[in-house]
């Protein structure tokens, strides 16, 4: 069965595999020159100093130098979602082209069929998210030294919710696919399907997965607690009236946005995620997508044994 | 358990939503029989064959396979399936199927695969894609038979076939028949040729089975009557008319009679199986006159 | 060794056709006593036909003593396969031709007489009852 499972899932695992090698391609050297560049400058010590003037130009130097490459590379947040409606790909093609019938009419009941072919595939989308995740953390180092890991960025391609995304991504093209039994068509609406769930889970969710912290601050300096934090508002009074507010990722270099003339009598309430939230988000994240996509295994599964002849 | 019938319904139906796809099918199908499922496409022939195998379970009544519930790994792997269209792994090598096969199947009788495809002419490096219609149904059949199987259960095995391609897999069917005493199921819409591969038969329209016995006792009780334009009443009080067809001045029945029809109006006839068949799925040629003639002469 | 075929259209069960055939190939000498026939295996190559035909055929010749099968080798033809009576035969050929010769003279010709005859021949139930 395991050699079974191996040769059906064989050329897209093979594509996955390509897919990553490419990234590797592009990564690793590029990697190598941000990390080369991060430690030549010296970038670290200029984090503890971070308000020294003498580091700006530094700091500069590197943005500019891989801001575009930085930009592109928000596009990775993309590839959990290929890799796993790609590795999704040969159950359905079982369901589209009826070799099920072919397969549950071997010696073999359904059930470790199911278990053979699944298991097979799910070593693989394992396998392949772990190096998505190793890879792309690794990658995004210095810049998440820089500017923190909590951006949007950032956070969506680092530590273990690039696995989450990945595992999610797989299922539901196993669910859908087990439906429609179509692989082109359920493997395109499975990834789109995954970007949407990105996208809201990224703008209407992520912030209410942890409790955040209050404070107030008086003055126009950046308070040091919202370094690299999550500010879900950030609410400006003056003389006991509200005249802003605002939200956002706040980035080392950021400043806040006070209104420049009543600065000196202004109070800034705060609603935040600080920095060292990052693993219990990332913790939280990752349990949101691979809870659905334990439910979606668990659906496809289940769909499969019964409903389907 | 080797007792028991090949195969057994009781009460067997399957619905789909409110459409019963099979309703109320209770057969028997003895081990060592050739039988064939005759049907117009759509009358539940796939259905009750996938009932058998266990790719579907029933909605009501039961089926028993060799003795055993289907799809269980007691049953499953005794009985060899070619489904409709024969679907394949069209980017596996011949070797790599019969590795699937061999993978796939506690009995698995390499030496019979590897023979078959010698016989057919092909390499087992062949990609299966690559292959004829014919030639993949070969291999699926291949395939079913290398697990040698105690009940072959075929749907539509030569719908999509040419006439060539058709006889070499029923004669490779067959064949496997004379060497072992596998029991043979097949479905088919096409009911000339039939008489000559099976011994048994079942008819089957909307869901519902009319005839099921062995061919020769079917041709055996049953008859064309002919005679003078009258009704068939008289005929009806003392057996099943299958069809009555008129013209203005004859009338031709066929029914269903164990021995002779003692009714000096009418000539008798012998049935053919075709036209038995025919009738029993529905089939009336009407006012027909040359038909009557034909039968007639 | 001989070959067989079958005629779908003739209506007489391929069974009958195969036992029909092997009666014949025994009268004309073209198989002789201790002659194997074809197996059953033989037979479904060549004519595509369910092997349960084969034997049920192969079954009847043996009941009517035209072969015995030897189990696991093959069906022979008997040593002795129920020879037609020579004699019984001439006397009823003479007889048919006497009632041929009626027939002509009733005016009927070679077509009519072969239907008349072929009725007659017919299994009984097909026979008119009338």
């Amino acid at each position: 069965m395991t050699w079974v499972g191996w040769r059906l899932q064989r050329t897209e695992t093979l594509i996955a595999v390509g897919i990553l090698a490419l990234l590797a391609a592009l990564l690793v050297p590029t990697g190598l020159n941000m990390s080369h560049a991060y430690s030549s400058d010296h970038l670290g010590a200029c984090l503890d100093f971070q308000r020294s003037p003498d580091c700006a130009g530094q700091v500069g130097a590197f943005r500019d130098r891989f801001q575009s490459l930085l930009d592109l590379a928000n596009w990775f947040t993309l590839v959990p979602g290929v890799l796993g409606v790609l590795l999704a790909a040969p159950f359905v093609f079982d369901l589209e082209h009826g070799t099920y019938r072919l397969v549950w009419t071997q010696g073999i009941t359904r059930g470790r069929w199911l278990a053979g072919k699944l298991g097979v595939a799910l070593v693989a989308v394992v396998v392949a998210a772990g190096a998505l995740t190793l890879l792309f953390t690794w990658w995004r180092t210095p810049e998440s030294r820089l500017d923190g890991r909590l951006s949007n960025g950032v956070f969506d391609s680092t530590g273990v919710v690039v696995f989450g995304y990945t595992l999610f991504a797989f299922a539901l093209a196993l669910a859908i696919g087990a439906i429609w039994r179509r692989a082109a068509s359920s493997v395109t609406v499975a990834f789109v399907a995954y970007f949407a769930a990105r996208v809201f889970v990224e703008y209407k969710i992520r912030n209410s997965l942890l409790t955040p912290l209050h404070a107030t601050w008086k003055g126009i300096k950046q308070p040091p607690f919202i370094n690299n934090a999550i500010v879900i508002s950030q609410r400006v009074f003056v003389h006991g009236h509200e005249v802003a507010r605002d939200g956002g990722f706040f980035g080392g270099s950021a400043k806040v946005a006070v209104p420049s003339s009543p600065a000196t009598q202004a109070t800034v309430h705060f609603t935040y995620l600080p920095a060292s939230d990052f693993w219990p988000l990332q913790l939280a994240e990752w349990g949101l997508f691979t809870g659905a996509a334990v439910l979606l295994f668990g659906f496809a599964v289940w769909w499969t044994r019964k409903r389907i002849a | 358990m080797s007792g028991a019938p090949a195969i057994s319904t009781a009460g067997l139906g399957k619905r789909y939503g409110a459409k019963w796809a099979l309703h109320d099918c209770t057969l028997e199908i003895p081990r060592g029989s050739v039988t064939a499922l005759v049907g117009p496409n759509g009358a539940g022939k796939t259905t009750l064959l996938q009932l058998v195998i266990g790719l579907i379970q029933p909605s009501a009544g039961q089926v028993a396979v060799l003795g055993g519930a289907p799809s269980t790994k007691d049953v499953l792997p005794r009985i060899g399936f070619v489904a409709q269209d024969h679907p394949l792994y069209r980017n596996l090598t011949i070797a790599e199927t019969f590795r699937l096969g061999r993978k796939l199947n506690e009995r698995w009788d390499e030496a019979f695969a590897r023979t078959r495809i010698a016989r057919l002419g092909l390499g087992e490096r062949q990609r299966v894609g690559k292959l004829s219609g014919g030639q993949q149904a070969q291999i699926a059949l291949t395939l079913a038979l290398a697990k040698r199987p105690e009940l072959l259960v075929l749907d539509e095995p030569v719908a999509s076939l040419d006439p060539l391609a058709r006889r070499e897999f029923l004669n490779a069917v067959l064949e496997a028949v004379a060497e072992s005493e596998m029991t043979v199921v097949l479905s088919s819409h096409i009911v000339a040729e039939l008489e000559r591969v099976c011994d048994h038969l079942i008819t089957l329209t909307a869901g519902r089975t009319q005839l099921a016995g062995s061919i020769a006792e079917i041709v055996a009780s049953h008859r064309v009557l002919l005679g003078p334009r009258s009704d068939a009443g008289s005929v009806a009080r003392m057996h099943d008319v299958i069809r009555e067809s008129h013209t203005d001045r004859q009338t031709t029945l066929l029914v269903r009679a164990d021995g002779h029809v003692y009714d000096s109006c009418w000539e008798q006839h012998e049935a053919d199986l075709e036209e038995i068949v025919l009738a029993y799925l529905g089939y009336n040629p009407g006012a027909s006159a040359s038909r009557s003639a034909a039968v007639a002469s | 060794m001989i070959a067989f075929h079958l005629d779908n259209r003739s209506g007489v069960p391929a069974y009958l056709q195969l036992v029909q055939q092997v009666r014949q190939a025994i009268r004309l000498g073209i198989l002789r006593p201790g002659d194997q026939l074809p197996t059953v295996k033989e037979v479904v190559t060549a004519l595509t036909i369910n092997p349960n035909t084969v034997l049920h055929a192969y079954r009847q010749l043996d009941l009517e003593g035209f072969t015995e099968g030897r189990r696991g080798v093959g069906t022979f033809v008997a040593a002795d396969p129920a020879p037609p009576p020579t004699d019984k035969l001439r006397t009823l050929r003479a007889s048919l031709d006497q009632w041929v010769g009626r027939a002509r003279a009733a005016g009927l010709d070679d077509e009519s007489i072969g239907a008349l005859f072929a009725e007659s021949v017919r299994p009984a139930g097909a026979a008119r009852v009338a």
